[in-house]
């Protein structure tokens, strides 16, 4: 048994590397960190920090603070034109034309002349003629064709009238920009090695350390947040689960009576067209029917109720979650019930018609008798791996019920992650899902052995 | 192809579940495909803040030839019933395309993952060699630079010589410079390539966690794009035709008329495509239904959840998610969630008696 479970861990954990760096390196390699974009927002704040210098260097700094300065990968492969310190520019707008013009012209540093020349001109400028270029230096940020940025320039020069020095300098390097241009140099790829001081390295070994950094939002550690949602969560799974186990096997085994064929059906296409039904569609119906004060109000809408009274006593407590729960509760059971029950049918029925059974008949034994004590435990096996392959897809269901019924459990989290590109928390809860999943295969080989004296001796 | 007609075409006669839902599904892809002649009052997206939450059949404001919400509106006035049917244009729209794709790619892998195995497919050590340097020209080629010119907004033209090199450098490296380096002995000998470890490793990996939450997390960093959107679909979906194709063509390699076919001095690609293939239809048939109906499911539930779908994109999911402003319409969550049930319905139907058909034949 020990070799086969340290087996089983060893193929585990390079699909979880994989995934956990995929999520990882993603993430950083979409743009639009959730940095800048709060620094956009405290802009318009009462604390703004008002010129792009000082704005640039709260960035930086937001950067080297978080790590994000360093390079993503132990080697990196861009376009040649593109320099490496691009990232460190701020304003996206400002990042993404220089990433544009250096892509079409193909030389950065030409490219960083005239970006400077334009600086310096805008710069000089009174605020009325600054007004008046307006549309050319529109044109001329949103230009993808060289052309349009020739007749840009020359149409600002027009209208500037009076030829002033950085204008004539802003035209020169506009020249030698157009002249000189090398229109495919991107299609040339650019191999640098970083080493391993970069974003993934690091990363990697926090992970391995057991910490999963810190959320974005709120700044708090993702462990701390996982922790708080995960009793919410583990609690509607743990018994949603139960009592959908429960129930399928006793209908399960209602069916597979002898003279259960008016069970069979009723029940199995009942559960066919339940089991159509979108797991979200059945929360709402449920809500609207049970919740709503239009129809029956007979559960409570949304969330845990917790800020309702001050101090209650256990019982009133438990009592209070169980009228909160039992909502996503029945919405969960009866969304896993027909594929549960169909299975287990399934698997009791490949019994029946075993030596064991008949025997057991022809001995007397009551017809449950002979379900229970002698097929129920020969389907078991079966019935074990359906439960552990179940219960990680059981999270995804959570997911939608969480969020429907507001709890605040993992599957809220990872939604609200998910809203706010908060990507440590993602990951994180990628990383606790693919570890549960790990975690129930563990429990099914031994609950394996404890339900199959042969596996538990031969293994011993 | 004609086998699995036929198949369809005795269940159609002898089921009458069967009937019904493949007239349901050929009734709602008629209705979807005549949708730009249709005489519909409405626009999707047409606000009319005039009648919030209308409730349907509401006798009182028709008119005989005034438009009419004969199933009610939502929060900001839009027709519930012609939300319906763009919304099923929607979601056959992305789901078609996206299970074709996966089931498409699903087959490949997975057939040939079973056919050759560990080991019968062997690759000389040059182009084994080649094979990395080909494979990070390919994905630069046709994964970076593509990408980075869509978000630098580049031109049209920009993207032609990209897609040329693409193509023309690992073709270049693999079948004229893998034949120059084979004047090496050791680089001219072959090595088995783990095919199917390989594949059965990438669909562990894909799968280690739930479909729904790797969508979830995956849309999280695009911005929210259909094309992108179903891409992730496609690269989640194909695992389990992948599986069974696997399955299958474990099965049918052990078949005499193949070991026959085999001996006969046939070509691998004849072998696949003649001899494999039209065993591998019925059970592909199968996992392509059950799979649109996941498609379906899982779409829907994105756009309830509002997540990588943008909220102008018409669809079942977004209308059911109106109903959390105001639990008393329950003509919101009724109507496109019986339409969305009913869909799954009838695809799930016509799964199961392909099933049960394939599996009495054997």
């Amino acid at each position: 048994m020990g070799p086969y479970l340290l087996k089983r861990l060893l193929l585990v954990i390079p699909a979880l590397w994989l995934i956990a760096s995929l999520v990882f390196l993603l993430s950083k390699l979409m743009p639009g960190t959730y940095g800048s974009q709060q620094l956009q927002q405290s802009d318009a704040g009462y604390y703004s920090k008002g010129d792009p210098e000082s704005r640039e260097k709260a960035f930086r700094q937001y950067l080297r603070k978080t790590g994000q300065d360093l390079p993503l990968f132990y080697f990196s492969v861009t376009s040649l034109p593109e320099p490496d310190t691009l990232h460190l520019i701020y304003p996206e707008t400002e990042r993404l034309f220089l990433k544009r013009m250096a892509w079409l012209y193909g030389d950065w540093t030409l490219v960083s002349a005239f970006y400077s020349s334009l600086q310096q001109l805008e710069g000089s400028l009174t605020a009325t003629e600054r007004k008046s270029i307006q549309p050319h230096m529109h044109a001329l940020y949103q230009h993808t064709r060289s052309e349009q940025l020739s007749s840009a320039v020359d149409s600002i020069a027009s209208t500037l009238a009076a030829s002033t020095d950085p204008l004539r300098r802003l035209q020169a390097s506009t020249h030698t920009l157009l002249d000189t241009r090398e229109e495919y140099a991107y299609v040339l790829p650019d191999f640098r090695w970083h080493g391993p001081d970069n974003q993934y390295h690091h990363w990697m070994r926090h992970l391995f350390e057991g910490e999963l950094g810190t959320s974005y939002r709120d700044g708090r550690p993702v462990v701390a947040l996982l922790v708080e949602a995960i009793g919410n969560t583990w609690w509607l799974m743990f018994i949603s689960m139960g009592l959908a186990t429960l129930i399928s096997l006793e209908l399960a085994m209602l069916m597979v009576r002898r003279h259960g064929r008016i069970w069979r059906r009723s029940v199995l296409p009942a559960l066919f067209f339940l089991d159509s039904i979108p797991l979200f569609v059945l929360a709402m119906l449920l809500l609207v029917l049970l919740a709503s004060p239009a129809f029956l109000q007979l559960f409570p809408v949304y969330g845990m109720g917790y800020y309702t009274e001050v101090s209650l006593s256990w019982l009133q407590a438990m009592n209070q979650w169980l009228l909160f729960m039992a909502l996503p509760m029945v919405c969960l059971v009866l969304a896993n019930l027909p594929y549960l029950t169909n299975q287990f049918y399934h698997a009791l029925a490949g019994t029946a018609s075993q030596d064991y059974t008949r025997t057991a008949r022809a001995k007397g034994l009551s017809e449950s008798g002979v379900i229970r004590r002698h097929m129920l435990r020969n389907a078991l096996l079966p019935i074990i791996t359906l439960l552990s392959d179940f219960l990680p897809a059981l999270v995804a269901g959570a997911v939608i019920i969480e969020t429907i019924f507001a709890i605040p459990g993992i599957g809220r989290l990872l939604i609200d992650s998910v809203m706010a590109r908060d990507y440590p928390v993602m990951v994180g809860i990628v990383v606790l899902v693919a570890l549960f999943k790990l975690l129930a295969h563990l429990l099914s080989d031994l609950l394996y052995a404890l339900a199959d004296p042969r596996i538990r001796h031969t293994a011993a | 192809m004609r086998r699995l007609m036929e198949t369809i075409g005795t269940l159609f006669k002898a089921k009458l579940a069967f009937r019904l839902a493949l007239l349901y599904l050929s009734v709602l892809v008629l209705l979807v495909v005549a949708l730009p002649w249709l005489p519909l009052p409405f626009l999707p997206n047409e606000l009319d803040l005039s009648k919030v939450f209308a409730p349907p059949f509401h006798w009182e404001h028709y008119a005989a030839n005034r438009p009419f919400h004969w199933l009610g509106t939502d929060a900001l006035g839009r027709d519930v019933l012609v939300n319906i049917v763009y919304g099923a244009r929607t979601a056959l729209m992305i789901s078609l395309p996206v299970m074709l794709l996966a089931t498409g790619l699903g087959l490949f892998m997975g057939s040939s993952a079973g056919l050759f195995g560990n080991h019968k497919l062997r690759i000389s050590n040059a182009r084994l060699l080649l094979l990395l340097p080909s494979l990070v020209a390919m994905a630069y080629y046709t994964l970076y630079v593509p990408f980075q010119l869509a978000l630098l907004k580049a031109d049209m033209s920009a993207y032609i010589l990209p897609t040329i090199l693409a193509f023309a450098i690992p073709g270049v490296l693999l079948f004229i410079g893998a034949p120059m380096l084979m004047r090496w002995d050791s680089l001219k000998k072959t090595t088995p390539f783990p095919f199917d470890h390989i594949v059965l490793r990438l669909i562990e990996t894909l799968t280690s966690i739930p479909k729904l939450i790797f969508i979830l997390v995956l849309a999280a960093f695009a911005p929210p794009s259909l094309l992108l959107l179903s891409a992730l679909l496609v690269l989640t979906f194909w695992t389990g035709p992948a599986r069974l194709a696997r399955g299958e063509m474990l099965r049918i390699k052990e078949l005499p008329y193949f070991e026959a076919a085999i001996s006969s001095g046939v070509t691998q690609w004849q072998l696949i495509w003649r001899h494999a293939m039209p065993n591998l239809l019925a059970p592909v048939a199968v996992s392509f239904v059950f799979g649109l109906a996941a498609l379906l499911m899982i779409e829907s539930t994105l756009s309830f959840l509002n997540i990588g779908v943008s909220t102008e994109l018409v669809s079942w999911g977004r209308m059911i998610s109106g109903i959390r402003a105001n639990t008393a319409a329950w003509w919101l969550v009724a109507f496109p969630g019986a339409f969305l049930s009913l869909t799954v319905l009838a695809l799930q139907t016509c799964s199961y008696y392909l099933l049960q058909a394939s599996q009495e034949k054997r």
